[in-house]
């Protein structure tokens, strides 16, 4: 029974370090209609960027996490332009096209970080690494914290989208671009808030994973593969199915590893991840673009 | 109609490309020029660099000693170097222009088994020898190539001392032992190695998980720590080993010793893991402690690490003194054969001749090449050491002779330290 | 113009299978390679480029083959002709079974679920006995340099002939074009569209299967992590792209300049990895400034006066 609930917990646990990156990526093809192949990347300079501040200042970087919020945030605004450009207009094939810059810019920032960085791995610490709550289970304080960060960042995230009027203008770009344009909204100024939001996030959450595993400049195409599977089940585009699909992911992982055996995870993730996009492509939810 | 147009495009890029890549200039200065293939880039680029840094010092050392001497004279060493971008093709392809285009005299070798497999045909067909100074699988050394030699000993020789010294060395003897092998070659074997030595050594094996790289590793910490093991031990690189040990200590798991195999013995762990990496056991066929004296310019372990460090900043591990050893074993088996470079066909073939009855001692300890068997030219006169880190040093703690501090054994829970 | 074609077309024939005769073994190696992605990237571009289904999984074919082939000739004893034929039928057969569920998705979809499939197959490569799983696989090499080029270059040759005799001269090709541009028109004029999709599907497999048994047995050792990686996929769509999607000419000469410069950049760098910096930034580039790709911008040069948009 106890280990039945530590691995409910685990499950859960990994699909919180997700919540905030597949919110984000999730927004950006709603509104953009770009798949974003860099998310890992900005995954991995957020975690690298908290490295370098606590070698150079010896801070704890979960203290700085605004300042990582502001600079990634940045950074995506004054990225979003060039995205922007490939996929609107008459060009052909948009999705193919969106898809292919990211990955350019994912190789760009995966080469930049082996070069500049090296090769070693690095760790940072937080002040709650490696500390954990004993209530029968084990749980731990530096994945709980980011647990709760993801999904209180998704719920604002979300609140902003629901309840103000840019928001409603993203919601209003997101299924419509074209109606949404014509009735006033700046689309381009939408679309690259929506990515400078995403990027920030995005970069905060590096900071997270950063903390629990390790870093280094290959380590992005985890958390792309896994954002895309989250919000593929999520339905893509659809912002509010992403909590219950990063659980469902997290768990997904734990239950498999516990009862079936950690090497058939890998297998259990694409195979209901296959099956998932056949069966149902508009995500679990049936609420997909 | 503009389809056709591309003929002449073809041809014409043809051509420039051709252009582009031209002929490398040749250099005719007597040197042996030595070919270094391995991953510079890639996802094996951390160990492809660290046997970069042992081949390096090597090179440097010889160089700034004038030269190897041969008959009267000195002869430089020149590395040239091939990235494998960790890919088996590639690796072929290094090698292939290595040896046709810089036609290097011989070959030092991949950090990894899969690229190593790959170079191993290609020196086989052009008849060069090849020395891996880290490639520890023992697939390499089942195939018998002739020309491919490897001074490290294969993974389910060095692996099992520490499981050696716990089942032997300590009180109250552990009995039983949980393993988690990352779903690597290497990381496999590893492994294997340490569930057959600890059935051997007549400990329980409650658990044995192979995990993909790149899981997240806290259900499996969790399955494991259900099974309730004295021991824990990991067959993994360090990356791994150093997420599955801060998934521990977040799950609260402490078992009375943690195993691992390689990793514990890089700079990376130590200053990753910082207090966490206390207590934690591994293996090794090298460490800075031993008292090999050998007539290299190293000559001892002691001063091959003060030479690393000056060099590099931080403290060699074994693989990259295994790297700088590959280099040392070709530079004896040259002055045997009193060739000079560049060499030709027959004094390859001699430079393998002699590399088989190679007997040297080194700061690496003592080099010979097996001859026959699973282990056909892996370096067989090397020891394996039980280590732990105790006060953020790494220490030789056995098995039985080897000793040379008591392993701390059980490990104290992770709050009370 | 159109006289001179015939003859360069000739000639460059000529001077491609004359190379054995001319180039050591390291450049026939670098011209197997450019060879081998031709032949990924133009099948790539038989379902991608022409029907618009963009395939993010080609490189599990690819795989397939490779092991298919490999085990063939390890476990079963078969000639290495006979196991390529096996994996060729292999992949061709896990299309169609494929195809079916997949081919029913669109766009981004599609994409995405051909890219988790691969990816599964690739686990399931790690998992079985058979495939040898992580320690990867030993193929018995034949370390003639000539011979894998010519049979490497007969494949490529097959691929592109019947590429361009079915997309560009053949009913087929417009069929599947008119499912690029309109599918449900399509499909209402009367063009039986899955069928359709499921063949230009399962042909497109073929080829990166025989093409991925050649693969194995020239390079002696494959591995999940080798042939049925992820990045095995990207190059192709890199590369087809760069040339110009749906035509005949543009995964060739995609092909062909990546490949070229990456090897290059390879070449020149030997000890940085700048050169990953570089290989992105030219995809970035071409992406921003020429969406039609070579082709296109070649179309576009041609004919300035149009001015516009060269690439119909």
């Amino acid at each position: 029974m106890e280990l039945f609930l530590q691995t409910l917990l685990d499950g859960v646990l990994i699909g919180g370090t997700l919540v905030v990156i597949a919110a984000g990526f999730s927004l950006c093809f709603g509104v953009m209609d770009v798949i974003d192949f860099a998310v890992g990347e900005w995954v991995m300079l957020g975690a690298y960027t908290a490295f370098w501040f606590q070698e150079f200042t010896g801070g704890d970087p979960m203290a700085a996490l605004p300042l990582f919020f502001a600079l990634f945030f940045a950074g995506g605004y004054l990225l979003q332009p060039l995205i922007q450009r490939v996929t609107a207009g008459k060009r052909p094939h948009p999705v193919l096209m969106g898809l292919l810059f990211t990955f350019g810019l994912a190789t760009v920032a995966k080469g930049s970080a082996l070069y500049f960085w090296g090769f070693n791995f690095r760790s940072i610490r937080t002040w709650l690494s490696g500390q954990n709550v004993q209530i029968g289970i084990t749980v731990p304080s530096l994945r709980f914290a980011g647990f709760l960060f993801g999904v209180f960042a998704t719920l604002t995230f979300m609140a902003f989208l629901y309840w103000t009027r840019t928001g409603r203008a993203i919601r209003a770009t997101a299924q419509d671009r074209v109606t949404a344009g014509l009735l006033g909204v700046d689309v381009r100024r939408i679309s690259a808030l929506v990515y400078a939001v995403y990027a920030g996030l995005t970069g905060m959450a590096g900071v997270l994973i950063g903390a629990l595993f390790s870093i280094h400049a290959g380590m992005g195409l985890r958390y792309t593969t896994l954002a895309f599977f989250v919000v593929v089940l999520a339905g893509m585009g659809f912002v509010p199915g992403v909590i219950p699909a990063a659980l469902f992911m997290g768990l997904l992982q734990s239950l498999t590893a516990v009862y079936l055996g950690s090497r058939y995870v890998g297998l259990a993730l694409f195979g209901v991840f296959y099956l998932t996009l056949v069966v149902a492509p508009k995500g679990l939810f049936g609420r997909g673009s | 109609m503009k389809r056709r147009q591309w003929v002449p495009m073809a041809v014409g890029l043809l051509v420039a490309v051709g252009l582009a890549l031209g002929p490398t200039e040749a250099q005719q200065a007597p040197v042996f020029k030595v070919g270094v293939v391995t991953s510079l880039s890639g996802e094996m680029n951390f160990g492809g660099n660290v046997t970069k840094r042992g081949y390096d010092l090597w090179a440097d050392t010889v160089n700034a000693a004038g030269g190897i001497a041969i008959g009267g004279n000195r002869y430089k060493v020149q590395l040239v170097y091939g990235d494998d971008q960790s890919s088996p093709a590639t690796a072929a392809l290094a090698a292939e222009r290595l040896i046709t285009q810089e036609k290097v005299d011989f070959i030092l070798g991949p950090y990894a088994s899969g690229t190593t497999l790959a170079v191993a045909p290609i020196t086989e067909k052009y008849k060069v020898p090849h020395i891996t100074g880290s490639a520890e699988s023992p697939l390499i050394w089942k195939q018998k190539f002739k020309y491919t030699f490897g001074t490290i000993p294969a993974v389910n020789q060095i692996a099992p001392a520490s499981i050696k010294t716990l089942a032997k060395d300590v009180k109250p003897a552990p009995k039983t032992v949980a393993v988690i092998g990352i779903d690597d070659a290497f990381s496999k074997f590893a492994a294997q190695a340490f569930k057959d030595s600890a059935e051997q050594a007549g400990l329980k094996v409650v658990k044995f998980e192979i995990v993909p790289e790149g899981a997240d590793y806290t259900p499996t910490i969790t399955a494991v720590k259900a099974a309730n093991p004295d021991i824990l031990a990991i067959g993994s690189h360090e990356k791994a080993a150093m997420e599955m040990i801060k998934a521990a200590k977040e799950l609260g798991f402490a078992p009375k010793a943690i195993v691992q195999h390689y990793g514990m013995t890089t700079p990376d762990f130590l200053k990753g893991l910082g207090k966490d990496a206390e207590f934690i056991f591994g293996s090794s066929v090298w460490t800075a402690a031993l008292k090999h004296k050998g007539n290299d310019p190293f000559g001892t372990p002691a001063k091959y690490a003060e030479v690393f460090q000056k060099k590099y900043g931080t403290p060699p591990d074994y693989t990259e003194a295994a790297s700088t050893a590959a280099g040392l074993a070709f530079e004896a088996a040259l002055k045997q054969i009193g060739a000079t470079p560049p060499l030709d066909q027959k004094e390859k073939d001699a430079l393998v001749a002699a590399l088989e009855k190679l007997n040297i001692k080194t700061f690496y300890g003592p080099i010979k090449f097996a001859t026959e068997g699973d282990f056909y030219h892996d370096n067989v006169g090397l020891s394996s050491i039980a280590l732990q880190i105790q006060g953020g040093k790494i220490v030789e703690v056995g098995p039985g002779a080897l000793k040379v501090i008591s392993p701390k054994y059980p490990m104290p829970a992770w709050t009370k330290r | 113009m159109r006289p001179l074609r015939l003859p360069a077309l000739g000639a460059f024939l000529l001077l491609t299978l004359l190379a054995p005769f001319a180039l050591n073994p390291f450049w026939l190696r670098i011209l197997t390679e450019i060879l081998l992605w031709i032949g990924l990237a133009v099948s790539w571009n038989i379902i991608g480029g022409y029907t618009g289904y963009l395939n993010f999984g080609h490189g599990a074919f690819f795989g397939v083959g490779a092991y298919v082939t490999a085990i063939a000739m390890v476990h079963a004893g078969l000639p290495f002709g006979a196991g390529l034929l096996l994996g060729g039928l292999a992949s061709a057969a896990l299309a169609a079974f494929i195809g079916l569920p997949t081919l029913r998705l669109r766009g981004a979809y599609f994409a995405i679920a051909t890219w988790a499939f691969a990816e599964m197959i690739r686990q399931v490569a790690l998992l079985l006995e058979v495939t040898g799983g992580a320690f990867g696989m030993r193929v018995p090499g034949l370390l003639d340099p000539n011979f894998f080029y010519y049979v490497m270059w007969a494949a490529v040759a097959g691929t592109c002939a019947i590429t361009y005799g079915l997309m560009e001269r053949s009913r087929m090709g417009y069929k599947l074009r008119a499912i690029r541009e309109q599918e449900e028109a399509a499909e209402t004029l009367g063009v039986a569209t899955t069928r359709l999709k499921l063949a230009a599907f399962a042909l497109s497999a073929t080829f990166p299967g025989v093409l991925g048994g050649i693969y194995g047995y020239w390079t002696t050792y494959i591995h999940p992590d080798s042939v049925l990686s992820g990045s095995v996929t990207d190059q192709m769509v890199v590369m087809a792209l760069l040339g110009g999607l749906g035509t005949a000419v543009g995964p060739i000469l995609g092909a062909v300049l990546l490949q070229a410069v990456s090897r290059f950049l390879w070449l020149q760098m030997e000890q940085s990895v700048l050169y990953i910096v570089f290989i992105g930034l030219v995809i970035c580039v071409v992406v921003q400034l020429l969406p039609d790709g070579l082709v296109g911008f070649w179309a576009r040069l041609r004919r300035p006066q149009r001015g516009g948009n060269g690439a119909a």
